[in-house]
């Protein structure tokens, strides 16, 4: 009975020093990356400086043929709220958060990207074909989480005009 | 002639005349070559950091009492304006008044009249104007010359208002005014609307959809603005101006 009860004690300690040798790097990496890698950002001072500045927000074209979408996702809007890429070509998305976490998925894909406040969070995507998709947030994020949707406009790759480097694009009406 | 002293003289003016005419020019070229990108498009300087919630929080209410003589004359004594395009301050939040005041100062919120008011205020001034705003309560003063409650609209339009205000359109991604504007959620920055004038209200969606008025960060007004109708823009501006968006009591 006593070695029994020694035996699951130890056990239970076993497994914790294990989880904690394992996970500790882990966490420990995290961590860092999050305060100190090139992925960090300020949420509060994106509108001044950095790559989310207003008029550097939408689709950029790339030297490759590749498109870079960047995007804000903020209570309760994504900024662009329409989002103009090519079919067919790979699509890097860059998406960071202005206040809590959102998730954009994109529907009928299982494209997903979090939204979190303080990184840039990257994925890429291929659209194989043109049409229109909606993209609402997937993660609770408030009173105004239900109607937090963007909208993404998928042309025929030969529609999708010739971008100068630093010109960006997005089919909100404007 | 040539080594002549006279010749010598007017050669190096014609020198020093070329290069101060070209050195302009030269500048601009160099600033021109030397643009990687477009420079950033700034909306507002006002970032929610740290030290700007801590200025614009630390407002002296009794100071603002004082400054806010100045604001009478449009925006009332108790912070209700005798003109529905002028737009109310009682019980305003702190962050808002602090913000707007800032903009003016800074040209990112266009306005002639009230751009020179705020050139002269100091950061602290904004933040004793605010807390005073901030303060006023917004309950009814039969003896005050407002113009705040208009007329209702309506029966079609205030259906269309209140369900922009409660659920807003979720097909078109516009979220409910309430989320942001209270009184359900609170965001920084944005007012409260529940004592608002209407024409105010109307003459900024449209200033905002028309990019008019481009102070708000990361677009966040813009991109709603854009996406309502005028049939849309007026309903709301008529629901708020008309007291709908008080809760009962007289709460926001």
């Amino acid at each position: 009975m006593r070695l029994e009860k020694f035996r699951f004690l130890s056990a239970i300690a076993l497994f914790a020093v294990v989880w904690l040798t394992v996970r500790f790097p882990i966490e420990v990496q995290t961590a860092v990356g999050h305060f100190f890698g090139e992925n960090h950002i300020d949420p509060a001072t994106l509108h001044l400086n950095g790559e989310f500045v207003e008029n550097n927000l939408g689709s950029a074209q790339e030297s490759d043929g590749s498109v870079t979408v960047r995007m804000i996702a903020q209570q309760y809007v994504f900024v662009p709220q329409c989002v103009l890429v090519p079919a067919g070509v790979p699509v890097h998305f860059r998406i960071t958060s202005a206040d809590v976490a959102h998730e954009l998925t994109v529907t009928g894909s299982t494209d997903v990207l979090k939204a979190l406040p303080g990184t840039v969070n990257t994925a890429n995507f291929e659209f194989p074909s043109a049409g229109e998709f909606s993209m609402p947030c997937h993660e609770f994020c408030g009173s105004g989480h239900y109607a937090m949707r963007a909208k993404l406009v998928v042309v025929p790759r030969e529609q999708f005009q010739r971008l100068q480097p630093d010109e960006r694009i997005s089919c909100e009406p404007r | 002639m040539k080594g002549s002293p006279v010749s010598r003289v007017s050669r190096r003016r014609y020198l020093m005349v070329a290069a101060v005419l070209n050195l302009p020019l030269a500048l601009f070229a160099t600033a021109y070559l030397a643009r990687s990108a477009s420079p950033p498009e700034i909306p507002s300087n006002v970032a929610w950091t740290e030290t700007t919630l801590a200025a614009a929080n630390g407002g002296d209410a009794f100071r603002g009492l004082l400054l806010a003589r100045r604001c009478d004359h449009c925006h009332g004594a108790e912070g209700f304006s005798d003109d529905s395009s002028i737009p109310n301050l009682a019980n305003i939040d702190r962050l808002t008044i602090w913000k707007q005041l800032e903009d003016y100062r800074t040209d990112k919120r266009a306005s002639l009249v009230m751009r020179g008011i705020a050139m002269p205020l100091s950061a602290q001034n904004s933040a004793d104007l605010a807390a005073y705003y901030s303060m006023l309560p917004n309950s009814s003063d039969p003896q005050d010359k407002r113009v705040f409650p208009q007329a209702p609209p309506n029966g079609i339009e205030a259906g269309l208002a209140s369900r922009l205000v409660t659920l807003g359109d979720g097909q078109r991604g516009i979220p409910p005014c309430q989320s942001c504007h209270g009184p359900v959620g609170s965001v920084r920055g944005a007012p409260s609307l529940a004592t608002q004038n209407g024409s105010y209200i109307l003459s900024q969606l449209e200033g905002f959809a028309s990019g008019l008025r481009t102070n708000d960060i990361n677009m966040r007004m813009r991109s709603v603005a854009l996406q309502l109708t005028e049939q849309e823009r007026r309903a709301l501006a008529d629901y708020y101006g008309s007291g709908a968006g008080l809760l009962p009591g007289g709460a926001r």
